[in-house]
């Protein structure tokens, strides 16, 4: 177990979709010696990279969830994350980033910045993750790591500084000029292996001089030392400019740009310099975590190995080997043999094994120290839970997970499959906070919702592969919501005295908008007009009202209700005729109270050549969404847009019709709105029919 | 739409904007004194009294730009009482469109070729054009005309904001100062923002729809909220 926490990185490699990052953490697992062959992600040997070590991610060529991997570089332990690139899996990147110290900001070198590399920023910027930017695929047509870097200032407000100058660019790309040794770096052998060091170029060197320049200017904001060196215009020593590189780096004040292609095996190995020299260790930055003994205060986590354990279980994983739950410490230590308790539940846990990944392969460890990232088996919690030491009742402050906003029925084609299918659910909600499911009481339907649709597809097929289950899959559907928007009284009186016990209760107050939350219950209840006891009774029976609004059959958020007034019988009041008063007095007052339809609307961003911006924006437009603005440079442009997401059902496909297959597009939820008259007109229409079908 | 005393109340209304299209307007100051803010001021009015904007924003981010918009309807809707305040930020979103470009992908062209898009595909049919952040000191005269024609064309009102610098001592006998100075004929109504000791910023309005003024009218920007204020 290595103590010396200065020698850690954790560090989380994201970017956008297709920009190289599994390949990237291909090649690093190769240079750190961790995997002694290269695979492509859709190379023609079959194998796939590494990292993709679940089937699906094989054939698509994407990485769905981030598996961890551990390596040593030059005396340095490093774990990495890879992160998805579809903004569907957001959720996963979140949660990546919530326990990494450092991050390596992957852009293609022909793509830019795209809309992909903004929401993932945005995510770094919110847990204040230091980045490193490295512009992948210089080897590429079109490659032009100048303009990227210039992207990075501009659209991500990032005060990005060049490291390095390519030598030649596209298929010329033969290596780099590392502008701090002021050296030209040629990567040697088939693997790119040999690093070989020469001279500059000649015909390079003003433009290394110059870029040098402005390297310094940048990054001497950082260090009164270098400023005054520069001053003296003598030597300057590297040491004191990686110094104030890595300064400049933690303060989130300066991103470092590095270049190269990981296809390529060019400039992997100085980015793995750069990692070990200006991203985080685990001392450096400073997390937090909540105290439940003293009503949730912030406390800062020591990170010393002294004190009690605090770990956070930020990812489950249920493999071939059993149920695996990655954890990262934040203090004290994790050993074998350990008592834990989950600070959640309260529960105690023994510390069975504990191992390390490598992607799909793993190494047994006896213990480990604080900062680490590192898995266990056989404990049971959900993903986010916190664990401690006896003794201690600390929580890593909560993540910020986004409601579903689609959902889709389920049906298993046989007894089999339902009985796999439930395994799947029962595993994927406790992986990933943003995938629900519920049965459908009404019509018996196993309903699943999540992020998007390509989410939910994603599941539906490790359903299929990982536990063989079939399903039936209906069509998507929106997660629509109803709310108030207008007081309203009710007084309700639940009677049935006919014959045999009797019923009695009667509910009276008003329900009202609620700006923020879902519900709330007020009791101004006085005299005792309703007993005690049946007060929970009728918060039940609201709580049951808005499971289902009476539009469109969409849950009712965004609602309180007070009760002021009531009456009860001695003998033929009880729980559930209150409860029935408190529905029956739901309905009437929500009649009253002006209910509208929710829908969720995305923000949408579309990019592609200027030439398809006419098109596009029709078509954003035919979907009722509403044109925020627009982005040009030179021949690219980007269309952002508010979209109901009931509109953007196949819009994929409409859009490669539109432009040839150019422009793509992502999204990502914004917020609910309430739908136009004529959509909600439709709608109540739809559920009415549905209703007497039923 | 139910914004009547919205848009009575408004300090900008002793300016004569309400006046049809053609016209072209410009806002000048030194860098940082609320060019922006006066102009998306401008728009918010224009978008009251019901009709639509596109806000060009040369060299800035929509976020940036959308942002200025969200300030500045924050800070009406503190000052002023509005029933459903969501229905004005929706009804403000979809009269507006930003339009952002980097320095050199802005010329005519493009800009008729984007507005065609808009119009001819019943997409947006802008009234008012903001430009915000062109380079006067490197355009010509023959580059503003043109624009100039193309408003007149599409039946649209135009509003520029232009930097002054302390340095360039150049004036128009208007009063008109550099970049702007030989090119003040081409705008019907042209509002100087001038820092004052008191840490407000007058509006001192050079011409009003063709009048010379002499006497600005009293207006000053707020140096908290950049909110137009009668003095």
């Amino acid at each position: 177990m290595k103590k010396d926490l200065t020698n850690v990185r954790n560090i989380g490699i994201s970017a956008h979709i297709d920009s190289g990052k599994t390949t990237l953490t291909e090649r690093i697992l190769f240079y750190t010696q961790r995997i002694h062959a290269i695979h492509e992600v859709r190379g023609k040997d079959g194998v796939g990279a590494t990292m993709d070590s679940m089937e699906l991610e094989k054939e698509r060529g994407i990485t769905i969830q981030s598996a961890a991997t551990y390596c040593t570089w030059k005396d340095c332990d490093i774990n990495i994350i890879d992160t998805p690139g579809h903004v569907d899996f957001t959720i996963e990147v979140e949660r990546a980033l919530r326990v990494l110290d450092g991050a390596v900001l992957i852009l293609c070198s022909v793509g830019g910045v795209q809309s992909q590399s903004i929401t993932v920023n945005r995510q770094m910027t919110r847990y204040k993750v230091p980045r490193i930017a490295f512009i992948n695929k210089c080897d590429r047509t079109g490659a032009n790591p100048f303009r990227v870097t210039q992207q990075l200032r501009d659209k991500l407000d990032l005060n990005a500084v060049m490291l390095q100058l390519p030598i030649g660019l596209e298929s010329d790309l033969a290596g780099m000029i590392d502008l701090v040794s002021m050296k030209a770096i040629y990567f040697d052998g088939d693997q790119g292996d040999q690093i070989r060091h020469a001279e500059i170029p000649a015909e390079l060197k003003d433009e290394a001089d110059a870029k040098r320049e402005e390297l310094l200017d940048a990054v001497s904001m950082f260090s009164d030392e270098l400023m005054e060196a520069m001053l003296e215009e003598g030597e300057i020593p590297e040491a004191m400019i990686h110094d104030a590189i890595r300064k400049g780096t933690l303060s989130l004040e300066l991103t470092p740009v590095m270049i190269g292609s990981a296809y390529k095996n060019k400039g992997v190995q100085l980015l793995l310099d750069a990692v070990t020299a200006y991203l985080p260790c685990p001392t450096d930055v400073e997390n937090t975590a909540l105290d439940l003994d003293r009503n949730e205060s912030e406390v800062v986590v020591s990170n010393n190995p002294a004190d009690p354990l605090v770990a956070l279980a930020f990812k489950l994983e249920d493999g071939r080997y059993g149920q695996l739950t990655y954890i990262r410490t934040y203090q004290g230590v994790i050993q074998k043999g350990d008592t834990i308790i989950n600070s959640r539940t309260g529960k105690k846990a023994k510390v069975g094994r504990l191992v390390r990944m490598h992607a799909n392969e793993m190494e047994e460890i006896e213990g480990t120290g604080s900062g680490d990232i590192v898995a266990l088996f056989g404990i049971d919690c959900a993903s986010g839970d916190t664990f401690c030491s006896p003794g201690l009742n600390w929580s890593m402050s909560s993540m910020h997970v986004p409601a579903p906003v689609i959902s889709l029925a389920i049906r298993p084609v046989d007894n089999k499959a339902q009985i796999n299918m439930s395994k799947a659910l029962n595993r994927f909600t406790k992986e990933d906070p943003t995938f629900k499911t519920y049965v459908d009481h009404e019509t018996n339907e196993t309903i699943i919702s999540g992020m998007g649709e390509l989410h939910l597809e994603v599941y539906i097929e490790r359903m299929k592969r990982e536990y063989k289950a079939e399903v039936e899959v209906g069509a998507p559907q929106v997660a629509y919501r109803e709310t108030v928007t207008q007081r309203a009284e009710f007084d309700y009186t639940h009677k049935k005295q006919t014959g045999g016990s009797g019923q009695y209760g009667r509910v009276a107050g008003f329900i009202e908008p609620l700006a923020e939350g879902e519900y709330e219950f007020v009791d101004q209840i006085v005299g005792g007009v309703i007993p005690r006891e049946y007060i929970p009774s009728c918060d039940k029976g609201f709580q049951k009202s808005l499971e289902k609004g009476t539009l469109t059959g969409a849950p009712i958020t965004g609602v309180r209700v007070t009760i002021n007034d009531g009456s009860f019988h001695a003998v033929d009041s009880s729980d559930i005729a209150f409860q029935v008063a408190a529905i029956n007095a739901f309905k009437q007052g929500y009649a009253k109270a002006a209910p509208v339809i929710m829908e969720p609307i995305m923000k949408v961003a579309v990019e592609g050549p200027s030439e398809f911006q006419g098109a596009v924006m029709g078509s954003l437009n035919q979907r009722r969404g509403v044109i925020i603005g627009t982005f040009e440079e030179g021949n690219y442009t980007v269309v952002e847009a508010e979209m109901p997401l009931a509109e953007m059902f196949g819009y994929s496909t409409t859009l490669r019709s539109l432009t040839q297959g150019k422009a793509e597009f992502t999204m990502e939820f914004a917020t609910y709105k309430q739908v136009p008259k004529g959509v909600a007109d439709e709608l109540i229409k739809a559920f009415a029919a549905q209703k007497k079908d039923a | 739409m139910g914004y009547e005393p919205l848009i009575q109340q408004n300090p900008l209304r002793v300016l004569d904007m309400s006046r049809e299209n053609n016209q072209m307007g410009l806002v000048m100051a030194r860098a940082g004194l609320g060019k922006t803010a006066l102009l998306v001021q401008i728009a918010l009015d224009a978008i009251l009294r019901g009709r639509r904007v596109i806000h060009v924003s040369i060299g800035e981010s929509i976020d940036k730009t959308k942002k200025w918009y969200d300030d500045i309807l924050a800070s009406i809707l503190q000052e002023h009482s509005v029933t459903r305040p969501h229905e004005l930020i929706d009804m403000v979103a979809r009269h507006r469109m930003i339009m952002t470009f980097k320095v050199a992908a802005f010329t005519r062209s493009r800009l008729e070729e984007r507005l065609n898009d808009l119009v001819l595909q019943d997409i947006f049919r802008p009234n008012c054009l903001i430009v915000d952040g062109f380079d006067f000191e490197k355009a010509d005269r023959e580059a503003l005309e043109d624009i100039k024609n193309l408003m007149e064309n599409m039946g649209m009102q135009a509003w520029f904001s232009a930097i002054c610098h302390r340095s360039d001592p150049r004036i128009s006998p208007a009063g008109v100062p550099a970049p702007c100075h030989e090119l003040d004929d081409l705008f019907d109504m042209i509002i100087l923002l001038k820092p004052e000791h008191d840490a407000t910023i007058q509006l001192d309005i050079i011409r009003n729809y063709g009048e010379q003024v002499t006497d600005g009218k009293g207006l000053r920007l707020d140096p908290t909220t950049m909110m137009v204020k009668e003095m």
